[in-house]
């Protein structure tokens, strides 16, 4: 999230689309209704009536997967109807910037310029801007980039700066805002229709009150959720979502933002900590084959030649202090070639690819530690197959979850399956201490309640346990690549027991001098702003640093900014600066440089974030999100002029309508979901992405129309979280919604003779679940291209391991294993099923 | 009027997510089944259907058209006890179990005093009560169970548990004037909105309740009786407890002075001689009567 | 001179009204314990627990004691009722008339010959049988409905007002019916044997209190005991 929940409340108006938030985020709530107290719209978008719905003022359905055409409709009625943001569109997008001789997209192929066949892939040079001049770091001692020659600096070249050329009128065919405007100039009213489902009248209220936030004042949040990124085009469904917002002024201002709503179980914590294979922790890079095979390599392919990513060698070399300690020296580039590097075909490692490389003998021992693949992940009765030829499997988790009893699943044969199943006993949240990151990114430190049932551990004991008998092994035996083990620095103790507080100076970053963890003096660094690229600092996440910076109490989590618990509010915005620290640098609206025109004065005077004075930013009442000031040798500051880089983490500090930041697309264009209803895309002659995922693999088994002819998507209730593995052993949960059920419209119900309540045979090629009918008006068969599409919906918290319920269909069977080129995340949202009465 | 505490639920901010069923169960420790498949499907994410003996409070939902292409008119009620100021229940029953708080309004009970009549569940317009145990033709053991407005909770200053759990704001507690300026100020704001048929249900009805609703659509959509009464029957049956003592001694006093009367009563042995069908006082020998039969004596 | 006593109750009616007699003290004493706030809260709820449970069990003694009598012996029974349905004499009236003077002035104010049941005590005996009845129906349906079926509450507030109603009626007749059945009020005295003696009735008590039946059964004969 780019705000936080307590931002939603500032918003004029709320678009709920592909989140169910009041069921599955109920905190969002208590913000939303005191934005509708102050006068708020609220839509929501969503194939079903939700209980969200419900509470809103404005509902529209739409057909799973068709997301894209739904926003490029409203970036066209906004461009048509000249509702954009003139001033913030001009001063901080790229929408003046010219493009490369060549870029283009051919609807007539549905491809992008450089798509190359052999390789499946784009070559994307043409989707950078035209360089009209390039410039050097200034290095010299005096100069803005000295560090880069310091003592203890990795060697490598500096980027070129290339200064892009721009038409400030934005007439030019080649400059990105005509090149947008006709790209989504195909994505009209009806056509939009046609495609989505919804009637024009409704499609035009929902653009219409949106739009209305393109007035400076005005403020429009989105709020998502998996429904716009579980898809095989996911990522660019949420870059449409930035564009619509950066088009009509909504980014970096209160009430603003893209809203990503994350759940409970530190999923933001997760991306932070680069739980996904080509990342490294705080939004970096892992060192891949390719790219960055050496330390100077990946500085040289990583560092940006303009705004704050100017610094990365300093984050990186931070890092590596951490994970090397005092092994790590310049002299050996810092140990990063101890890092295991990314091989050319990483993807094959991403959650579905270990499936196929289970099922082809590949892998062969898996730890599922705090997660439940055969039953969360797509087409999971193949995973359970896979599984079954794993020589090991351990499971971390506080339940027996079904994965950890795969092999006894009603599909697998017991006796035929050999591997061997360790389950490890887990603590609960509740029985350890540690960090936890909220959806707004706010970092809280959380105590330990109670003490762990039976010989359950908390999670970072078990790693220390396991941790410590590797190390010992390789110190013993040796064996391949036995440095990158036993160099690594492992000192996370307090007492002798290992600990979160300990980790958390590591997070937060040190000087190396003056810090000696053995005996508890740490010399923490104020904020990430203090790294540096030679060795000195070190910092395993630099995103974190100033979290956990009080070096006076470094056993006192409660005197730390992660700790605080203050309620001071400044311009009555729902910051809360006081509570908790978020990252970064304690910043609670990011870009929040564009919350004020280019003289830096607030487009809403109610809604103040910054406020350049006339002679500096004088109102902070968040942390400024751009070089508001320069610190001079001296000490002293001086404050820095109002300019339009209000997006300073991107190279030319202006945020991208057009990006060459993913693999399937430079703008977000509209392709079918991987198994879909229609014969053809009506908006290019490309029907599927061209870059799906996986989407060839044998136990894929697409589905097409004729076969099954019914969309489906999947979905959370507030009942229950994710595979139940949890919920479903609490009665109280399972009282209040005992069974796992499919929602349909009363025609569709007519139609294969189904009554409310019956039971119902759901199933496509890759699998057959028995769930209980819903059969409710708030499903509607919707007119798509002529024709009537039923769509059905399916809750997926059960499996066998139920303690009080006998249901053991896993609705994963049906989802396909196909999935994003960008983040391999799986397409559950939208697939085809048929149905008929069990 | 009604004065003390009031739980205004605000049905048009419900997200009907159960959470306060499951807080209302986890603070009065209220047991959920144990045993597999327990729970039937009912086509409704009404879960459980109804109260029962270990669930005191229910969000209910109902699906209702909204004449419009998309969408539906769908109602999030809550369904517990309304802790009315006229409260059937507290007068229905007979040992005192049932009270109502002076201080906050709420109707509370003491586990000890219920003797398991179920006077009050025949009482409550509202259907409300329930009762643990006590099922079969001889067990005497039934247990009164409701929403006690948490009153453990209310007199050391918390609020109810449901309303500490509520995200979105649609349950909170309050002074009940305060609570229903709230509600009435929503429903003005609804009807501007175009829900014409926004109400306040609880402000007057038996006697008003200290439970008050803001109600977003037709009361027919929320399973609330469109006029709670209060049977007559029952305050005529609370009068009859001093009718009839008053009567018992009345009787007493009457019957005693009759005794007195007849104290030191005595009379004559009678002997009837059938064949001349005489009458004789058999201390005497004298014939006291004569009964004619010829002129139709008996 | 030997004694003449009529036999004015068969054995088994003496065991009915006895069954019925107990029963309906406990039902008295233990519905109170629903009835009266302060006997509820006696004890530690065992007491009224133990009361409630037996309410139910005695309450069918109540029931099932009159009913299987009146199978047993049908013609008993038919007779039973006529008695209660007989027209009322002049001398029945005279009675009633003379009830209230006659209980607080019993030497001065002397009363009519009667026939086998006097009016006073069909009006009386009457309001027992009909109140039992009342009791009976609304005591089960108030069970049944609130154990095994669920009967509507409406139909269980009217059975809870009949049974309470009927409750005030039976303390007042039962009272009444014990003070002259037991033979409390003087003139009234021996007449206890005939529910918990023998059912015989001394010729001179029997001349007294039912001349005209008194005279009958002498006549007829077959009911007199010499002793």
């Amino acid at each position: 999230m780019t705000g936080h929940y307590c931002d939603f409340k500032n918003a004029d108006v709320i678009l709920t689309s592909g989140s169910n938030n009041l069921e599955n985020h109920p905190v969002s709530s208590k913000w939303v209704q005191r934005a509708l107290d102050k006068g708020a719209t609220w839509i929501v978008v969503d194939p079903r009536f939700t209980r969200t719905a419900a509470q809103a003022d404005i509902y529209c359905p739409i057909r799973s997967g068709t997301d894209i055409a739904f926003y490029g409709g409203m970036i066209n009625y906004i461009i048509e109807n000249d509702l954009w943001q003139h001033e913030y569109v001009e001063h901080y997008t790229n929408a003046t910037f010219i493009m490369e001789d060549g870029y283009e997209f051919d609807p007539e192929t549905g491809l992008f310029s450089g798509w190359d066949d052999a390789k499946g892939a784009y070559d994307k040079h043409t989707w950078h801007y035209a360089v009209e001049q390039e410039t050097e770091w200034d290095t010299s001692e005096s100069g803005s980039y000295a560090w880069v020659k310091g003592k203890g600096v990795p060697k490598f070249t500096p980027p070129k700066v290339q200064v892009a050329r721009k038409d400030p009128t934005m007439q030019n065919p080649m400059c990105v805002w005509q090149l947008m405007k006709k790209h989504y100039s195909r994505y009209t009213i009806d056509k939009v229709c046609e495609i989505c489902g919804m009637d024009a009248e409704t499609l035009e209220q929902v653009y219409a009150a949106y739009a209305s936030t393109g007035a400076p004042e005005k403020s429009g949040t989105i709020l998502y959720a998996l429904g716009q990124t579980q898809h095989t085009y996911g990522t660019n469904n949420t870059r449409i979502m930035s564009l619509v917002q950066l088009i009509l002024g909504n980014a970096g201002i209160a009430g603003g933002g893209l809203n990503a709503l994350r759940g409970e179980p530190n999923v933001q914590g997760a991306t932070d900590m680069a739980m996904l294979v080509f990342d490294f922790p705080g939004y970096l890079r892992w060192p891949n084959v390719s790219e960055s095979p050496s330390l100077r390599k990946w500085c040289e392919s990583q560092t940006y030649y303009g705004g704050y990513y100017t610094n990365k060698p300093k984050f990186m070399v931070s890092a590596l202090k951490e994970w090397f300690g005092e092994n790590a020296t310049v002299d050996n580039d810092y140990c990063y070639d101890l890092l295991p590097k990314v091989p050319a075909n990483g993807g094959d490692y991403t959650t579905m690819g270990t499936f196929h490389l289970m099922d082809s003998g590949v892998m062969k021992g898996y730890f599922a530690w705090g997660q439940n693949p055969v039953v969360s992940d797509p087409n999971s009765a193949f995973n359970r197959r896979a599984m079954s030829k794993l020589e090991w499997l351990v499971v971390a988790d506080w339940v027996e979850t079904a994965t950890a009893s795969f092999w006894r699943a009603p599909d697998m044969t017991p006796e035929d399956i050999q591997t061997e199943v360790y389950f490890l006993p887990a603590a609960l949240i509740y029985e350890k201490m540690g960090t936890i990151a909220n959806s707004g990114r706010w970092l809280q430190w959380r105590y330990k309640a109670a003490d762990p049932v039976g010989e359950a551990r908390p999670d970072y004991e078990i790693a220390d346990m396991l941790w410590s008998k590797i190390v010992e092994l390789y110190k013993a035996e040796g064996g391949p690549s036995a440095e990158s083990i036993t160099n690594v620095k492992w000192d996370y103790y307090i007492d002798g027991k290992i600990d979160p507080r300990a980790v958390a100076w590591g997070f937060n970053g040190y000087n190396v001098e003056g810090t000696d963890f053995a005996s508890g003096k740490v010399d923490l660094l104020p904020a990430f702003a203090s790294l540096k690229a030679d060795g000195s600092t070190s910092c395993a996440i630099w995103i974190y640093g100033g979290y956990y910076n009080n070096a006076d109490a470094p056993l006192d989590p409660a005197e730390q900014p992660v700790g605080r618990r203050g309620h001071d509010d400044p311009g009555e915005l729902g910051l809360y600066p006081q509570w908790a620290f978020s990252w970064p640098a304690n910043r609670r609206i990011i870009y929040n440089r564009a919350s004020a025109d280019a003289n830096g004065k607030p487009w809403n005077p109610d809604r103040v974030l910054v406020e350049w004075d006339g002679k500096e930013w004088a109102t902070r009442n968040d942390v400024p999100d751009f070089v508001f000031q320069t610190t001079n040798a001296d000490g002293t500051t001086t404050p820095v002029a109002p300019n339009d880089n209000a997006f300073f983490m991107k190279p030319e500090q202006h945020a991208n309508f057009i990006s060459y930041g993913l693999a399937d697309a430079a703008l977000p264009e509209h392709y079918e979901p991987f198994e879909t209803p229609m014969k053809e895309n009506l908006l290019n002659a490309r029907l599927n992405s061209p870059c799906v995922k996986f989407g060839d693999h044998e136990s894929v088994k697409k589905g097409d129309v004729e076969t099954y002819p019914i969309v489906a998507t999947t979905y959370s209730i507030t009942e229950h979280w994710q595979t139940g593995a949890q919920t479903r052993m609490c009665p109280a949960l399972d009282e209040i919604s005992p069974k796992q059920f499919i929602e349909m419209s009363p025609e569709l119900a007519q139609e294969k003779g189904i009554g409310n309540g019956d039971d119902v045979r759901v199933f496509n090629n890759r699998g057959s679940v028995v769930l209980k009918a819903l059969v409710t008006r708030r499903i509607v068969p919707l007119e798509v291209n002529g024709q009537t599409i039923h769509e059905v919906g399916m809750i997926h918290h059960w499996d066998w391991t139920n303690r009080y319920s006998s249901d053991d269909n896993v609705v994963n069977d049906l989802t396909p294993n196909v999935g994003d080129p960008n983040s391999f995340i799986p397409e559950f949202k939208a697939f085809l099923v048929d149905v008929e009465k069990a | 009027m009604a004065e003390g505490k009031a739980i205004l639920y605000d049905a048009s901010r419900c997200s009907a997510c159960k959470g306060c069923q499951v807080a209302c169960k986890c603070w009065n420790l209220l047991p959920s089944p144990m045993e597999k498949n327990t729970q039937e499907w009912n086509g409704s994410m009404q879960c459980p259907p109804d109260l029962n003996h270990r669930t005191r409070l229910i969000i209910t939902f109902d699906e209702a058209d909204n004449g419009k292409k998309y969408g539906i008119n769908w109602a999030f009620g809550r369904r517990a006890c309304m802790h009315c100021t006229d409260a059937a229940c507290v007068m229905a029953c007979p040992s005192g179990c049932l009270y109502h708080d002076e201080e906050t309004g709420m109707v509370s009970f003491d586990r000890d005093k219920c003797i398991g009549c179920k006077y009050c569940a025949m009482a409550c317009p509202f259907d409300v009560p329930r009762h643990i145990g006590g099922g079969g033709l001889f067990s005497g053991d039934a247990k009164i169970n409701k929403c006690t407005g948490c009153i453990d909770r209310i007199k050391n200053g918390r609020a109810p548990a449901c309303v500490t759990t509520c995200q979105p704001g649609a349950l909170q507690f309050g002074d009940r004037e305060d609570m229903l300026s709230i509600a009435k100020e929503r429903v003005e704001l609804l009807k501007a909105k175009g829900f014409e048929s926004a109400q306040v249900y609880g402000e007057e009805q038996v006697g008003g309740t200290h439970v008050l609703h803001v109600l977003k659509y037709p009361l027919e959509q929320y399973e609330l009786p469109e006029n709670p009464q209060v049977s007559p029957l029952i305050g005529v049956m609370n009068w009859m407890k001093p009718i009839l003592g008053v009567g018992a001694v009345a009787l007493v006093g009457g019957l005693g002075i009759s005794f007195l009367t007849g104290v030191g009563y005595k009379r004559h042995e009678m002997h009837y001689d059938e064949v001349n069908h005489d009458i004789i006082d058999v201390e005497t020998g004298e014939v006291v009567r004569h009964i004619d039969k010829e002129a139709g004596e008996r | 001179m030997a004694k003449r006593y009529i036999q004015r109750h068969s054995l088994q009616t003496r065991i009915t009204h006895g069954l019925v007699m107990g029963s309906c003290v406990w039902l008295m004493i233990s519905g109170l314990f629903v009835f009266v706030p302060y006997f509820a809260n006696i004890g530690s709820g065992g007491l009224v627990q133990f009361m409630r449970i037996s309410h139910r069990v005695v309450g069918c003694i109540f029931i099932l004691a009159p009913i299987v009598s009146a199978i047993l012996a049908p013609k008993g029974f038919k007779k039973f009722l006529a008695k209660y349905f007989a027209k009322w004499t002049p001398q029945d009236k005279e009675f009633m008339k003379k009830f209230v003077p006659y209980m607080l002035g019993p030497k001065r104010v002397h009363m009519p010959d009667q026939d086998e049941v006097k009016s006073g005590q069909r009006i009386a005996d009457g309001m027992l049988i009909i109140g039992g009845i009342m009791m009976a129906i609304s005591g089960v349906v108030l069970w049944l409905g609130m154990s095994v079926f669920h009967a509507p509450a409406g139909v269980v507030t009217v059975m809870r007002f009949i049974h309470d109603l009927f409750f005030l009626v039976l303390v007042v007749f039962v009272v009444a019916h014990a003070y002259l059945g037991a033979g409390v009020f003087q003139p009234y005295r021996r007449t206890k044997q005939l529910m918990f003696g023998n059912g015989q009735v001394a010729e001179s008590d029997a001349l007294y209190h039912w001349g005209f039946w008194a005279r009958e059964e002498l006549e007829k004969g077959e009911n007199v005991v010499e002793r």
